[in-house]
């Protein structure tokens, strides 16, 4: 036993050995390369500070730094973080509009980044990470209001997320059932809206893959996302398609999205609202005018693990909204590798949760698919700080 | 006479069986794809499994970011497979000198093999968070030190057997000889050795390119071919997907045959 202990060391030691020689082998590329990435990103923050921050300087208050010095600091030291995936879109909006380059730091799907300093502008929803980070709960970095956030909203750059869609085959063959699913799922939204702490518990008990102290927190933020746009107005109709927001979200798609596929490519310059989105199925099933459905065992995916994000389906769900209009929903978690657009497009489940910049992205890919609810009204994408 | 024109004959249908049997499968299956006969087989669409004529028309319009790709990847699994290999060599050669201590070693490096990937990743990455102050170095050195673990196993299990399994011959001319461990060392372990390592190169080089593409998806610094697949997948861009798998198909291919060639040279006097 002993000596396989002492083997063991002997291992360790080894692969620290390689890992030494490796980073002794890139370190002259890298030690060349990091006094010129200092000095530039030390030059870029005296141009950009220029000579209206002087006074600030002297000052030397930290939290006087403007929130445009702060990206283009931690843009010029590569430390702005975001988890890529076609989630990284905004960022992109967001370094252009500051003069920066279109690069980020892969983040993990926890905020060790952030907590470490690795990242310095980390990437977070307001209604998930933010919480993690100022909140000391189970799971909780405790930051509190030691944190400051970039609002991509107040930005300009925002991009509309989580909507409700399915293909245009399955809504022009099971329209009813598509009208009473969104007449259900946004009657579930509203109650949610209104009892947040009711719909947290609720789903909670449906299979959380949270703590419910921050299911609780997420719900009462998802309700500020589901019931205000943009700009900050308070939107009544539940899962409302905003004319402005949704040709904002295409336009920055359209610059952003950057794909290798030169069919693909064309295809997603061409697209329009109307390719991505109809408003008709929604607006018949607010007034109530559908009949019976075509279809009534149906299931949806959602876009990520069961949390208070997607709570409006499983409120519909446990208060028997679904069942009054004559449906029996399976809810399909989210989560693995297999996204949502890919399961909803080939039938594996009849509706999904996804941003709408993955929907245009899988339209311009040669999917079919159709948004038929847009249940967030505003982007939950921040940036976070320390101050 | 007779002998001579029977072995021209066995190495013409070696020849045959080896390069044109295969040959025939791979233009076959390559027709089936492009008719969408294999589509009707595996009950898929064009979407998933785009058209053979489509990838290639990614691969030659994004010639350029592919290459980037590719070099970042086999950057990755050369360095690991080396330092793997090596140091799989040296714990070979520990465990030959001091059996005692060294065949539970051997187990360990096993058991290190067995830990899957996609566990061993993500943890050697937090591990090396401090190595450098630049995500490129430091993703560098996480992967690396991922095909480095995965290529030391099959290279320490294999030498030790090269260095120790000894024709009873060679070492009854040794022992008669009255030659020292030393020498019986470098005259007879280490050159009976040699057909191992290419043993164990041929299961560690495939192994490479697989851990390298694999240890990829979860690097702070986004690079690769293997990274690009689960990108362009989770965006639902699966012609694109499909062009960076062809090419990681290639990147093993190529490795593989350069391998083969290595190990023609090396070995040419021992056929």
């Amino acid at each position: 036993m002993k000596f396989s202990k002492k083997t063991l060391a002997a291992v360790i030691a080894a692969t620290m050995i390689v890992s030494a020689f490796s980073a002794c082998s890139s370190a002259p590329a890298s030690t060349t390369a990091a006094p010129a990435a200092t000095t530039t990103a030390a030059a870029a923050e005296t141009t950009a500070a220029g000579g209206e921050t002087e006074a600030a300087a002297t000052e030397a208050a930290p939290s006087s730094i403007s929130d445009s010095d702060r990206i283009i600091a931690a843009a010029q030291a590569g430390k702005v973080g975001n988890w890529g995936l076609g989630n990284e879109y905004e960022i992109f909006a967001l370094l252009t509009k500051y003069g920066q380059e279109n690069k980020f730091l892969s983040q993990a799907f926890d905020m060790d980044g952030f907590d470490d300093n690795s990242i310095t502008l980390a990437s977070a929803m307001t209604y998930n990470e933010l919480g993690l980070v100022q909140n000391s709960y189970e799971g909780g970095y405790g930051y509190g209001d030691t944190v400051g956030i970039i609002d991509m909203n107040n930005e300009g750059v925002a991009m509309l997320e989580d909507n409700l869609f399915t293909t245009k085959a399955f809504a022009e063959k099971n329209p009813n059932t598509v009208k009473a699913f969104i007449s259900a799922s946004m009657k579930g939204w509203e109650y949610a809206c209104a009892n947040p702490e009711e719909a947290a518990q609720i789903v909670f008990e449906a299979g959380s893959s949270v703590s419910s102290d921050h299911q609780a927190y997420m719900a009462s933020e998802v309700k500020k996302l589901v019931e205000t746009d943009t700009t900050g107005n308070a939107v009544k109709d539940y899962g409302k398609m905003d004319e402005a927001a949704m040709q904002q979200t295409l336009d920055l798609a359209k610059q952003y999205i950057k794909l290798d596929d030169s069919t693909a490519a064309d295809k997603l310059q061409a697209l329009t609202l109307d390719d991505i989105r109809s408003t008709s199925y929604w607006t018949d099933a607010l007034a109530g005018s559908f009949g019976a459905p075509e279809k009534t065992d149906v299931s949806i995916q959602l876009k990520w693990l069961p949390q208070a994000q997607f709570m409006g389906y499983f409120v519909a769900k446990a208060k028997g909204f679904y069942d009054e209009v004559g449906l029996n929903v399976t809810i399909v978690s989210g989560g693995g590798d297999i996204g949502e657009t890919t399961a909803v497009n080939n039938g594996t489940v009849d509706f999904g949760v996804t941003w709408v910049s993955n929907l245009i992205s899988a339209n311009a890919g040669g999917m079919d698919l159709l948004e038929i609810a847009q249940v967030y009204q505003r982007s939950g994408l921040v940036l976070v700080y320390k101050k | 006479m007779i002998s001579v024109a029977a072995k021209v004959n066995k190495k013409r249908r070696n020849a045959v069986q080896s390069v044109v049997c295969p040959l025939i499968f791979g233009v076959a299956l390559i027709a089936a794809w492009q008719t969408g006969l294999l589509h009707t087989l595996l009950n898929t669409d064009e979407y998933v499994l785009p058209y053979p004529t489509r990838i290639a028309t990614i691969m030659s319009e994004n010639s350029d970011k592919i290459m980037a790709n590719v070099w970042a990847s086999v950057e990755v699994a050369v360095l690991g497979l080396i330092f793997g290999s090596i140091l799989g060599y040296l714990i070979a050669i520990f465990a030959t000198v001091f059996p005692k201590y060294g065949s539970g070693g051997l187990t360990i490096v096993s058991a290190f093999n067995a830990i899957p990937i996609v566990a061993l990743a993500p943890v050697i990455i937090n591990w090396t968070k401090d190595v450098s102050s630049e995500a490129e170095v430091r993703s560098m050195v996480a992967k690396v030190i991922v095909v480095t673990v995965v290529s030391m196993a099959s290279m320490s299990v294999n030498a030790y057997r090269g260095l120790t399994e000894l024709p009873p011959f060679s070492d009854d001319l040794m022992k008669t000889y009255a030659a020292g461990r030393l020498t019986e060392f470098f005259k007879l372990r280490l050159p009976n050795s040699v057909p191992y390592i290419f043993t164990a190169l041929r299961v560690s080089v495939p192994g490479s390119v697989i851990s390298a593409l694999v240890s990829e998806y979860f690097a702070e610094y986004i690079t690769g071919v293997g990274r690009q697949i689960r990108e362009n997948i989770l965006i639902a861009q699966y012609s694109t997907a499909w062009a960076y798998i062809v090419t990681a198909c290639i990147i093993g291919i190529v490795m593989y045959a350069v391998l083969m060639l290595i190990e023609a040279v090396a070995l040419r006097k021992r056929r």
